[in-house]
């Protein structure tokens, strides 16, 4: 009898060690990843609200040519901006094309930022159900 | 890896001493590191590819005066553009401050930067030949039975030696294992405080030349600073007659104690005693004058009065010389316990 439960127990502490928590940090990381997706494109979104409000047309600025060497450059027409679409594609956007459709890019990483976050807390409920069936095979007092 | 064979001379089959999950265990762990440090030296090469790379392009930018590129707007967006100024550049120099370079002189500093990423490398390889080294000792010799660890403490026993050469004067020793326990700094401090001292006891016997009993506690206080008690008595003992003698015998002593004061330990000390060793060599002129000057004084009170002041200058002669020789005997033997502590 005590044997199985000990199986038992361990196999439980297996899956929750084994399984459930790399799922758990792999999910943290895919979910960070969005995170810094909608970082980025929340400020391109002022830039480019930036450059409308002040209607700029002529741009200079340094661009980073690796090691942290930077040369000046210079851009004659703001008004056609390429902008990532994934998958390597660069669309040439208008500004407010490019706003259209960057809330709409936005919406979209909010949602996956929503699920990831769902599938967090499903994993974290997993773990500490598992934990609780220990406990009780264990037939130790109800801790919290 | 045999702290615990301290007996002389141990013999011990290697493969006794490295059990063989022990040696496994070891030798996975160097491998691991070997496997960590290779990926920094795999880093490190792509870093220094960079660097070429950049190198490269810093020449070739110059060559024409613009460039058609796409100019990032922050991660996800580019502008169509071009570079202006191909022979400016703002070179980061590090904790935020950027320099304007020219394109010759920013090659001069990527080609510094890059000397620096060889040199790591260079120390990464003699890192990971040194790992490996150790790998293979794991995976080959530790294993053997015909290979053999033998233990010796050599320093142990020269210790104990030296330990009861010294022994005869328990307190000096004691005294002389402390400072020197304090390290060499220490040394020049406690020599600068015999100095001082021998200082202050000429002085006050030049200022209470007259007064006697303080004469004699001043030399009883420095008896029982110095060292060998045993010596001590044989001193007042032989020295202990009348005034008519003593004094003869007292300015041979004096000028025979300070010869081989004064030569021996040229030949045996370090260099930074004998000024030390001149001073006890000046100290007897001083008490010569005080036993003329007491040659004139009752014969009782200067019968005493000479006692004392033999015993003490001859004291201060002898046992200075030996003082510190034990305090350097004795000083392999304190470095090597506080290293064993």
């Amino acid at each position: 009898m005590d044997r199985i439960r000990e199986e038992k127990i361990q196999r439980f502490e297996e899956f929750v060690d084994r399984r459930l928590k790399p799922d758990l940090v792999h999910a943290i990381a895919q979910r960070d990843k969005v995170f810094e997706q909608q970082k980025i494109f929340s400020d391109l979104k002022r830039n480019i609200e930036n450059l409308e409000r002040n209607s700029v047309t002529s741009l200079s600025t340094l661009v980073n040519l690796g090691s942290e060497v930077y040369m000046q450059a210079d851009v004659p027409d703001t008004r056609h901006i390429f902008v990532d679409v994934g998958l390597g594609f660069h669309v040439d956007f208008t500004w407010s094309e490019a706003l259209n459709y960057i809330s709409a890019r936005e919406e979209k990483l909010d949602r996956q930022i929503e699920d990831y976050t769902r599938l967090i807390a499903s994993i974290k409920a997993q773990i500490k159900m598992v934990c609780e069936g220990i406990r009780e095979l264990l037939q130790l007092p109800e801790s919290s | 890896m045999a702290e615990g064979l301290k007996k002389k001379g141990t013999v011990k089959s290697l493969s006794s001493l490295f059990p063989p999950e022990e040696t496994q265990k070891a030798s996975e762990r160097v491998r691991d590191t070997i496997a960590e440090r290779h990926e920094e030296l795999q880093q490190l090469k792509s870093f220094i590819s960079d660097n070429t790379n950049l190198v490269n392009l810093v020449r070739t930018l110059p060559n024409e005066l613009n460039h058609q590129i796409m100019v990032p707007f922050g991660k996800a967006a580019f502008f169509p553009g071009q570079l202006i100024h191909t022979n400016e550049f703002m070179v980061l120099l590090g904790d935020g401050y950027y320099a304007e370079r020219t394109s010759k002189q920013t090659v001069e500093i990527l080609k510094r930067r890059g000397n620096i990423l060889e040199s790591q490398v260079e120390s990464l390889k003699a890192d990971i030949q040194d790992l490996k080294t150790e790998a293979s000792f794991f995976e080959n010799e530790a294993g053997r039975k015909d290979l053999v660890e033998i233990v010796e403490d050599y320093e142990e026993e020269s210790s104990l030696q030296e330990v009861s050469k010294a022994g005869d004067s328990k307190a000096d020793f004691a005294s002389s294992t402390e400072a020197e326990s304090k390290g060499t700094g220490n040394e020049g401090d406690e020599y600068a405080r015999i100095f001082s001292r021998i200082a202050e006891l000429e002085k006050e016997e030049e200022e209470a030349e007259k007064d006697e009993d303080d004469e004699d506690e001043e030399n009883e206080d420095d008896i029982d600073h110095s060292v060998n008690q045993d010596s001590v008595d044989q001193e007042s003992i032989s020295c202990g007659v009348d005034g008519s003698k003593l004094l003869p015998v007292y300015q041979d002593g004096s000028s025979q104690d300070g010869t081989p004061a004064s030569s021996k330990p040229r030949f045996t000390e370090s260099s930074i005693k004998p000024p030390v060793r001149k001073e006890n060599v000046r100290a007897p002129a001083v008490t010569k004058e005080e036993v003329f000057v007491r040659t004139s004084e009752p014969s009782t009170n200067s019968s005493k009065a000479f006692t004392g002041s033999i015993v003490e200058h001859t004291r201060n002669l002898e046992t200075n010389p030996r003082e510190p020789s034990v305090a350097h005997s004795s000083k392999p033997v304190s470095r090597f316990r506080m290293n064993r502590k």
